[in-house]
């Protein structure tokens, strides 16, 4: 089967770029080894959230200022205006989901842990958790729901650095009669979902949070119908209700992946997971087709672009062997940011600079992966995400927004005339 | 349980152990039962040197067989022994010895010979027999052998004799330093200790000081003026993420660097190096050593270099020599010391009880308790070899399925907090309030937190919330014991993070930094 | 040696993503779900059998492999510890029954009629419940009476046309004869003959129950059948999912044979749709179609996700004029090969397939497409509507149906629907 551009990779970079490049008329095919980082991470777009030890306000200013100092840096490589466009763009295409918020200022969202953290970006769900107005909060935690620890939010948000100080305290609530103990996060939305949970958490909130309390719940509202049940809680409670992200799995994370997936299956996308891109069939620096390895052998999908955005260590996009080689592990491209051979790979302090913790791919500002002379190794292939080197978002609270921002300007070079795209698709 | 949240002025008893690894509760549980008024002080938790960081064999022998000869019998009996004794703490795996391409099949025979000789049971079998328990093993091996190698689990050993100790009314006292030793004259009468934890200082008085402080043993000694040459033998660890062998599995060679491949738990081990360090708390993990095991690794089970590696360590083994020089730390015997200082130096009330192997702990003990009977008013009889450890009493053998087993038939009938290891959230919450520690680490040593394949990843952020919740420390403790724990799992973690484990560590990273932002928690 | 299946646990990073799609886990709590029971219990199992035997509660749908981000062959070292806890206990004789399709169909059907009668008799189910342990309303499907292989060899197809090996598996065979006899007519109508070799079951229900060493021994049987048609440069159409995956990888990966023949025969396997569309790219499908003004849903089954190859069904069905197809995005419809026949299974499995029946029903469509057999009829059981597989719209699309004289196959094999 041939196709105008193969997507490799389904995190929320590869989703971004194959639903943009679907929506202008595309044939997309998204191939992965399995689903994402989406499943994993809070669901927030979060553009800028440190530059260096100081929080950043106003992700607007300080990005510029960032990629000034950062030459790698992802940001540098997406055209003036894509930045916005793309948030903008992400917005309209998760209506549902009603992210709130703007590029010149980020929410601030408490994290499990009671760290209050800057957002671009976050679905109405939680951004009622913003913290900069002040107020009074409660955090609500189940008994037997093992990933949300209130009583420590509580503590450590009273005491977090904020524009204006807050107050918080804690509730735990018995879960109704369960047949198991152990109940993860998705057991319990799947109760929100079709067990009718929220009828109980209405009853045993109703008057046990005052008024004028703001109340945080962990982010398992339900997977299906999250929306509509923290709705239903905001109303019926008459307060404000926020999710609050806490460990894997991200339920908020995985209603983002299905709005994206659903979106693409209606467009005509084709989503493949549980296959691996392992290569591709070129004529000097063009990608003629992309080899995809399934259940008993390779097959070869004839493409006019690719984006890889198959992230970075943590995916397996970039691997690292036992004799300290790193290599890009789909097409083995250069990368940026691995230390000399004989050079240190880890610093011996968990919280120092690490040496690789920049690694990934170098772009052009067509997002190509170049060479070391700063030549795109192919012309029609294109990178977004995690993959790319030059950040380290973890650390400066940039993954979401990189991956949008990325996977967005991807698209954008993939159906520009100076990118070889295939032309009579691009209307 | 053992507590370290004294409020005294002083202590009186028989005998004073200084030490909490294998020797140290060995004799203290030793002395215990024989009916002596015991008191163990260890300057961190027990366990935390030598003991808590080898690689878990308890020895056939066979290790020794040829080259040291007293050392193989004695591991021989004491293995026998410890099956019955210590049952909870060993796991029969059962030992494989074999002739790799790199190992001349010759000594095979001087293997044989040398088991024969120290009574270790030993028998060829077939190489496709090996091969058939052990399908990871090099498939061009030429010769191989089977021995009663067995896993043990040193933290349940050394917890379990300090229970024991504390049932027949010792007092095992971590987190308490020895300052200094108090003498009157030529006679040793106990010591000044500092608790650790309250910073509070006090006497221990004791008739018999008993020094089973291992690597250490020596810098004890001087507080006595005594001296007692130990050197250090640092040797580094690699534990992989999942048992690539499932029995001891040891080069047939002259012992080396590298040669022992063993399960400990749900993971394996591959030791290990010796390399002389001048002072024991300085063992820094160099690049060359960590690719000489994986290397060596390679030999025994091809593809070792592709596994996941889980976290390395080192550990320092203390080997005694009453000569000035010796070549190799590893040519001097592994069989113990027992000094009595009184007919070495002339001080009274103070014995030293060095060297040795932890397989042979309890004869250690014996030895040393035998000798503080002679200050203690005579001779008493020693049991050890008989009676069980606490936790051991059934008599049955670790099984590696344990943990899963005990779960079913429904799994989920109770919150597992440590999913790795299957540690739920009662088990946690008793430890915490048997233990009196608000510690990540000293958890982690008793159940094996986060010493699982994703290295607390989940469990940290669980066990941190559970230990707040329960009142024992408030949010700025929590977080620091958080933060210390982090930065203290990293040091294992950073020396051999690549392929897999690598991986884990980025999304560990996403989750304590990017999900979590510890970096960012209040003072 | 290498053990690839076990190794693979190293790549777990406990993320939690397959524990997550879990339909199994999600709606009972004897099962703890892919990661406790997979990579994670894995690293607990000595040499022996494992201590956890609610890895029996695994449905092998294969759905935690498939969306796993790190290449852990979950559902895989589940099946191996399945097999090793049944090697210990010993195979029940219900697990030898339902594991043995070909027996049950050689059985059943000289006395189909008959067969049939006792296998919808509420009575006769009630005592095969209590007494074998297959519970009273799981779907069984009905025995044609004369197999498919009976009928090809009275069928002439065209003579000098390039040839392709038809796989018609166990469903086909003893319960959907007409089925295959559209496949065969969709193949003719595309220019090619039909070669439909002698061949039994290919070990799937015996390796999902437990017993490894007789599905080696089918798959091998099956495979010494197939492969000179693959040496002989002829590709191997499956119209059974589930069965052709078994063929393409299962066989290797789980059973571990290692097998020129099979490997050959993987090599050359095709799934149906797959197949045809290969065709269609290469300009060499006949796009004859009529009209067929339908809205049908279509239903993946996991089998078929498996196969890693999209959803070949779909970009056909796309050629069709008029014919809208409702691509649904539920993951498992719980029957799972046999498990759901289990007594001690069959809530379970209903459970699982709750959200798809909804799904269907909600569609209003009458007719449902699914290229699984077991799917299909438990589709039919818990719906109540008629699922064919997708082939059969394209038959009908090419005008094949007015030229025989049977009418929908499946509602010869449709399980009657349990009341709901």
């Amino acid at each position: 089967m041939s196709y105008d551009t193969v997507v490799v990779g389904a995190g929320l970079a590869g989703l971004t770029a194959a639903l943009r490049l679907t929506e202008q008329g595309q044939r997309v095919l998204v191939v992965a080894r399995g689903v994402g980082a989406t499943h994993l991470a809070p669901a927030t777009v979060d553009v800028l959230g440190y530059a260096g030890d100081a929080r950043v306000e106003s992700p607007a200013s300080d990005v510029a200022a960032l990629v000034a100092s950062s030459r790698d840096h992802p940001y540098g490589h997406v055209p003036a205006g894509d930045l916005t466009a793309a948030l903008d763009w992400f917005r309209a295409r998760t209506e549902a989901l009603g992210y709130a918020g703007r590029l010149e200022e980020n929410l601030l969202l408490p994290t499990a842990l009671g760290v209050p953290k800057p957002s671009a970006l976050a679905p109405r769900t939680m951004s009622g958790g913003d913290l900069r107005m002040g107020g009074r909060f409660v955090f609500v935690g189940f008994r037997g729901f093992k990933d949300f620890h209130p009583t420590l939010i509580a503590d450590n948000i009273a005491r977090a650095r904020l524009p204006t100080p807050i107050s918080a305290r804690a509730l735990e609530l018995v879960l109704p009669a369960q047949r198991r103990v152990d109940m993860s996060g998705r057991l319990i939305a799947g109760q929100f979902d079709t067990e009718n949970l929220s009828e109980w958490l209405i009853n045993a909130l109703r008057n046990r949070v005052d008024p004028d309390e703001r109340i945080g719940v962990p982010a398992v509202l339900g997977l299906r119908r999250g929306d509509e049940i923290w709705q239903e809680l905001e109303t019926r409670l008459e307060r404000k209700v926020f999710e609050v992200a806490t460990l894997p799995p991200s339920i908020a994370g995985i209603r983002l992946f299905d709005a994206l997936t659903n979106a693409l299956r209606a467009g005509g996308a084709r989503i493949v997971l549980g296959v691996r891109a392992v290569g591709a069939r070129t004529t000097r620096a063009r990608i003629d087709a992309v080899d995809v390895a399934n259940a008993t052998g390779t097959v070869s999908h004839p493409t006019g672009a690719v984006v890889l955005a198959s992230g970075g260590f943590a995916s397996g996009g970039i691997e690292l062997d036992s004799f300290g080689a790193a290599r890009e592990t789909v097409f083995d491209l250069p990368l940026i940011g691995i230390p000399e051979a004989d050079r240190v790979r880890f610093a011996p302090g968990y919280f120092d600079a690490q040496p690789l913790a920049g690694a990934g791919v170098g772009t052009d500002d067509l997002l190509r992966p170049v060479d070391s002379e700063g030549s795109p190794v192919f012309t029609n292939l294109h990178a977004a995400g995690a993959i790319l080197g030059g950040a380290v978002p973890w650390k400066e609270k940039s993954g979401t927004g990189i991956s949008v921002a990325t996977g967005y300007a991807a698209a954008r070079a993939v159906l520009a005339p100076a990118a070889p795209a295939v032309a009579e698709s691009v209307p | 349980m053992a507590t370290h949240n004294t409020s005294m002025s002083s202590l009186e008893a028989d005998v004073l152990v200084i030490g909490g690894g294998s020797t140290g509760v060995g004799v203290a549980r030793d002395a215990a039962l024989r009916g002596f008024s015991t008191v163990l002080v260890e300057r961190r938790d027990l366990a935390d040197g030598t003991t808590g960081r080898f690689h878990g064999l308890l020895h056939s022998g066979g290790r020794y067989a040829v080259k040291d000869p007293s050392a193989a019998r004695e591991c021989i009996a004491e293995n026998r022994i410890l099956r019955v004794t210590a049952a909870d703490c060993v796991e029969d795996t059962g030992g494989l010895f074999v002739s790799t391409p790199w190992d001349d099949p010759e000594y095979g025979d001087l293997f044989l010979e040398g088991c024969r000789a120290t009574g270790v049971p030993a028998e060829e079998i077939p190489v496709a027999e090996a091969l058939r328990r052990e399908p990871r093993v090099n498939p061009d091996i030429r010769r191989a052998f089977l021995v009663p190698d067995a896993a043990l689990d040193p933290w349940k050993l050394v917890w379990g004799c300090a229970r024991s100790a504390e049932e027949h009314g010792a007092r095992i006292l971590p987190y308490h330093r020895v300052l200094d030793l108090e003498a009157e004259g030529d006679r040793v009468v106990g010591a000044h200790v500092r608790s650790e934890r309250s910073g509070e200082e006090f006497e221990i008085r004791a008739t018999v000081v008993i020094n089973a402080a291992g690597a250490w043993a020596g810098q004890i000694a001087k507080l006595a003026k005594c001296t007692v040459n130990v050197r250090a033998g640092m040797g580094l660890m690699i534990a992989m993420n999942h048992r690539l062998v499932h029995m001891c599995v040891n080069r047939c060679k002259r012992p080396a660097d590298g040669d022992i491949l063993l399960p400990l738990r749900t993971a394996c081990v591959i030791g290990t190096t010796d390399v002389f360090v001048p002072d024991p708390d300085e063992t820094e993990i160099r690049q060359a050593d960590i690719d000489l095991l994986l290397d060596e690794g390679e030999k025994l089970v091809p593809g070792f270099r592709q596994a996941r590696a889980l976290h390395a360590w080192a550990g320092v083994r203390p080997l005694f020599e009453d000569t000035a020089e010796v070549a190799e730390t590893r040519d001097v015997t592994r069989s113990h010391a027992l000094l009595d200082h009184s007919s070495r130096e002339g001080i009274a009330g103070f014995l030293t009880i060095t060297g040795g192997k932890t397989t042979t702990f309890r004869l250690m003990a014996e030895a040393a308790v035998d000798a503080a009977c002679q200050q203690l008013g005579g001779p008493r009889e020693c049991t050890t070899a008989e009676v069980p450890l606490a936790g051991s009493e059934s008599h049955v053998l670790y099984q590696i399925g344990h943990r899963l087993a005990v779960r079913e038939p429904v799994p989920q009938a109770e919150e597992v907090i440590c999913e790795c290891e299957l540690i739920t959230r009662a088990r946690l919450e008793d430890t915490i309030k048997q233990r009196d520690t608000t510690s990540l680490d000293d958890i982690r040593r008793l159940l094996r937190l986060a010493m699982g394949p994703c290295q607390g990843g989940f469990c940290i952020y669980r066990a941190t919330g559970i230990l707040h919740a329960g009142g024992n420390l408030d949010g700025a403790a929590a977080n620091r014991t958080l933060l210390d724990f982090l930065e203290e799992r990293w040091k294992g973690i950073h020396p051999i993070l690549h392929g897999d484990q690598l991986r884990q560590a980025r999304l560990d990273d996403w989750i304590f930094q990017g999900i979590l932002d510890v970096e960012h928690l209040p003072a | 040696m290498n053990d690839f299946i076990r190794d693979s646990l190293d790549h777990c990073v406990k993320c939690t993503i397959c524990e997550t799609y879990c339909p199994v886990s999600q709606v009972t709590p004897l099962f703890p779900g892919p990661k406790y029971v997979g990579p994670q219990a894995e690293r607990y199992r000595g040499a022996g059998p494992s201590a956890d035997a609610s890895v029996d509660y695994c449905s092998g749908c294969g759905i935690c492999t498939q969306v796993c981000p790190q290449d852990v062959k979950i559902a895989e070292i589940n099946s191996r510890a399945r097999a090793k806890l049944w090697e210990k206990r010993g195979v029940p004789l219900r697990n030898q029954m339902i594991a043995r399709p070909t027996v049950v169909g050689r059985l059943g059907t000289p006395v189909a009629p008959l067969a049939n009668w006792a296998l919808h008799n509420r009575a006769v189910r009630g005592a095969v419940q209590r007494v074998v342990g297959i519970h009273r309303d799981a779907p069984m499907p009905s025995f044609a009476g004369r197999t498919f292989q009976r009928r090809s060899r009275s069928h002439r197809g065209p003579v000098d046309a390039p040839a392709v090996a038809y796989f018609h598996g166990c469903g086909t065979n003893y319960y959907e004869p007409v089925l295959g006899e559209m496949v065969v007519a969709v193949l003719e109508h595309n220019g090619f003959r039909v070669i439909v070799p002698q061949q039994d079951c290919c070990g799937l229900p015996l390796q999902s129950n437990g017993n490894f060493p007789a599905a080696r021994t089918y798959v091998r049987r099956l495979v010494d059948h197939l492969a000179p048609h693959a040496r002989a440069g002829l590709p191997i159409v499956s119209n059974s999912t589930s069965c052709g995956l078994m063929l393409k990888r299962e066989a290797h990966e789980i059973l571990g044979i290692e097998d020129d023949n099979l490997k050959l025969v993987s090599e050359s396997m095709f799934d149906l749709c797959e197949f045809l569309l290969r065709l269609h790219e290469r300009g060499a499908l006949r796009t004859d179609f009529g009209s067929l003004p339908l809205t049908v849903p279509y239903h993946a089954p996991c089998q078929q996700r498996g196969h890693g190859i999209g959803k070949p069904a779909l970009d056909l069905l796309a050629l069709v004029p008029d014919l809208h197809m409702i691509e649904l995005d539920v993951d498992c419809c719980g029957i799972a090969g046999t498990y759901g026949l289990k007594k001690e299974k069959y809530e379970i499995s209903m459970a699982v397939g709750k959200r798809l029946f909804d799904d269907i029903t909600a569609t209003g469509s009458d007719l449902a497409a699914c290229d699984s057999e077991t799917c299909r009829w438990q589709i039919a059981h818990g719906t109540g509507v008629t699922a064919v597989h997708p082939i059969e719209l394209l038959y009908r699309a090419y005008g094949l149906d007015r030229r025989t004289r049977s009418g929908l196959v499946t509602a010869e094999a449709q399980p009657t629907p349990v009341n709901r």
